[in-house]
């Protein structure tokens, strides 16, 4: 242990004035003093710079993670009419019965390849003798969130690992083998924030992103906080984006092919802070730093790691996303089935908070903005999925993605299911 | 004088807690248990982790008064293959998710483990230290008893508490999310060390 003795024995005489706001009773016997005992300044910048630090003034028992539903919810069950759209637009459960299902990825004929992350599963919707089924076709993995299509082969991503399984549309009644693809990628080991989103991009490379594997910490820029891109058999590796927390969703712009993604603000900063983000890459700053663990959201510095000039040559998101909101899954909408203002827009979802006391997200949204990342403004898409007065949800929207009849499907973990949001008759 | 603001604001606090924690109310509902039920299905468990939930297997852990949500979410895991425990490959696989959640009631009503062993008292403060640096208490709570899917982390052997934050900064494990992944990242062995120890050593 790291902590001199006479250093212990130094703060175990101090008075138990300085208590925290939530400290126990005055101590009586020693272990009770540990406990009423501020930390040392020493053992708090350790921490802070390897992470798991939490500031005492944040300590709540009401900020914990939401916990998941690893059980099928019955279709009688799931309250698919208290989703609200706006005019005009129709909302139907399209998939049911796949508990956590998150990320989705279409093949040529229409099976969707659903991902998921703590039941480790990876799932398929299609079609079965004319009725909409769906099965497993991966399991026991840690953590598989990533699912990419790309030339009749399913990628999956599950952390560090990468499976390809070829022509698989064709052999769903009979899933092979997939290649392992792990070592082509080398990707680091780290878990947290480490599910992977996948996306396959105009420049004909396979993205991934390899998040920070903290919530706050000093991380090795040349391995962790980037976006990367490979080519398609794992060669080539760049880094296209540094600095990013958290990204669980990108796409590429439909007129300039530029990479799009969400990112997730730092939790443990607050009821406000610090927002999550919508970032675009510039064609002219591939490897632009985005920020963390100095700078976040709109340009404000971090209060615990501090350097000088913390927003120095940050790139600046595209627009905030409210605080805690947990965005996730973005596309840019390109159908003809929505009306005009839905062109060109981002729709993305908000999978809602949880290190927030009032709860914020479990939604979807829309995002105009001019094509350099200029003018944007938000407007709520498909709502319902939390009730404000009670401060619960029932549904947490994770992925959006567009049909090829321009209707969008949206997948919800909680429920284990897909709605698909169509629009016109 | 001092004593007595602190408790006296400790107080306050308490019940300002389980009041937003009444406000904010269930997220959505989980599986139920029947603790009846479970007594019936949890027959094989007890072979390692005894009739009593606190059974004398060193490395296997007591599950008694542990949170039932914890169990039922973990016993799913374990089933799926998710968490691979080699002494229990395959025995859950004809267990459906009430049953699990029926087991979870069962052990989380019995009464808590008590460790064995003496207190390392410079071992014990460093643990405190880290504890309270790394906000332990914020999802397991102020006694370390946890919450829903949060386990109770007192009441546990210390061998089995070390081992488990070690798969936990090594990757090994990353149970419903993967925030003790996180909250481990970089964590020494010697911190391992202390907070088991004072996890385990709790009144």
């Amino acid at each position: 242990m790291s902590t001199p003795l006479s250093h212990l024995i130094a703060r175990s005489l101090m008075p138990a004035l300085v208590v925290g706001a939530f400290a126990l009773p005055a101590p009586i016997a020693l272990a009770q003093q540990a406990n009423a005992t501020p930390p040392s300044p020493a053992e708090i910048e350790r921490r802070k710079s390897m992470g798991g630090y939490l500031p005492e003034r944040m300590q709540n028992p009401n900020l914990t993670s939401n916990p998941p539903r690893l059980t099928v919810t019955p279709l009688e069950n799931i309250p698919v009419d208290k989703i609200q759209v706006p005019p005009g637009f129709k909302v139907e459960v399209w998939a049911h019965g796949i508990p956590g299902a998150r990320m989705m990825a279409r093949a040529a004929n229409g099976a969707v390849f659903v991902g998921t992350r703590t039941i480790g599963r990876v799932y398929v919707v299609y079609e079965k003798d004319g009725k909409r089924t769906s099965k497993i076709v991966a399991q026991k993995l840690n953590q598989p969130n990533g699912v990419l299509m790309l030339n009749g082969s399913l990628y999956i991503a599950a952390i560090n690992r990468v499976f390809r399984y070829d022509n698989i549309e064709a052999n769903l009644e009979n899933i092979p083998e997939p290649l392992e693809m792990t070592k082509d990628f080398n990707l680091p080991p780290d878990a947290h924030h480490n599910w992977k989103f996948l996306a396959y991009g105009p420049d004909k490379k396979i993205y991934f992103q390899v998040g920070s594997p903290c919530n706050l910490c000093e991380i090795n820029p040349g391995v962790h906080g980037q976006i990367r891109r490979y080519n398609i058999d794992g060669t080539g590796m760049e880094i296209v984006a540094r600095g990013v927390r958290n990204s669980v969703g990108f796409d590429f712009h439909p007129k300039t092919g530029e990479l799009w993604f969400t990112d997730n603000g730092r939790d443990w900063a607050g009821e406000v802070g610090f927002e999550e983000e919508l970032n675009r890459v510039p064609a002219d700053k591939i490897g632009g730093h985005f920020g963390f663990p100095y700078c976040h959201a709109n340009g404000q510095p971090d209060p615990d790691i501090k350097v000088p000039n913390p927003c120095a040559n940050v790139i600046l998101p595209v627009t905030t996303l409210g605080a805690h909101a947990a965005a996730l899954g973005m596309r840019f909408y390109t159908g003809k089935m929505y009306p005009a203002e839905y062109q060109g827009a981002v729709l993305l979802a908000r999978h809602g908070s949880w290190n927030k006391t009032e709860r914020n997200g479990y939604d979807v949204l829309r995002v105009n903005a001019t094509p350099d990342g200029k003018d944007a403004k938000i407007t709520p898409f498909v709502t319902g999925f939390m009730d404000k007065a009670s401060n619960t949800y029932w549904g947490r929207p994770t992925d959006v993605m567009q049909l090829p009849d321009g209707s969008m499907l949206i997948s919800d973990e909680e429920q284990g299911a897909i709605y698909r949001v169509s629009y016109g008759k | 004088m001092t004593q007595g603001l602190t408790t006296r604001w400790t107080l306050i606090q308490r019940v300002f807690f389980l009041l937003l924690i009444a406000a904010a109310g269930p997220a959505a509902a989980q599986l139920k248990g029947d603790p009846e039920r479970g007594a019936t299905q949890a027959k094989t468990c007890v072979a390692c982790h005894g009739r009593t939930g606190r059974g004398p297997m060193s490395g296997v852990p007591a599950l008694s008064g542990q949170q039932s949500e914890f169990i039922t979410i973990q016993l799913i895991l374990i089933r799926e293959g998710l968490r691979d425990i080699p002494d229990m490959t395959g025995m859950l696989k004809d267990f459906k998710d009430q049953d699990l959640a029926d087991i979870g009631a069962f052990f989380s009503r019995m009464e808590p483990f008590s460790p064995r062993g003496s207190r390392d008292d410079a071992r014990f403060s460093a643990g405190a230290e880290l504890s309270k640096i790394m906000g332990c208490g914020s999802c397991h709570m102020k006694d370390y008893v946890g919450q829903r899917q949060v386990p109770r982390i007192t009441n546990q052997r210390e061998e089995y508490l070390a081992k488990t934050l070690t798969a936990y900064r090594d990757n090994k494990r990353s149970g419903v999310d993967t925030s003790m992944n996180a909250v481990m990242y970089k964590t020494t062995d010697a911190d391992i060390a202390a907070l088991a120890h004072y996890l385990a050593h709790q009144k």
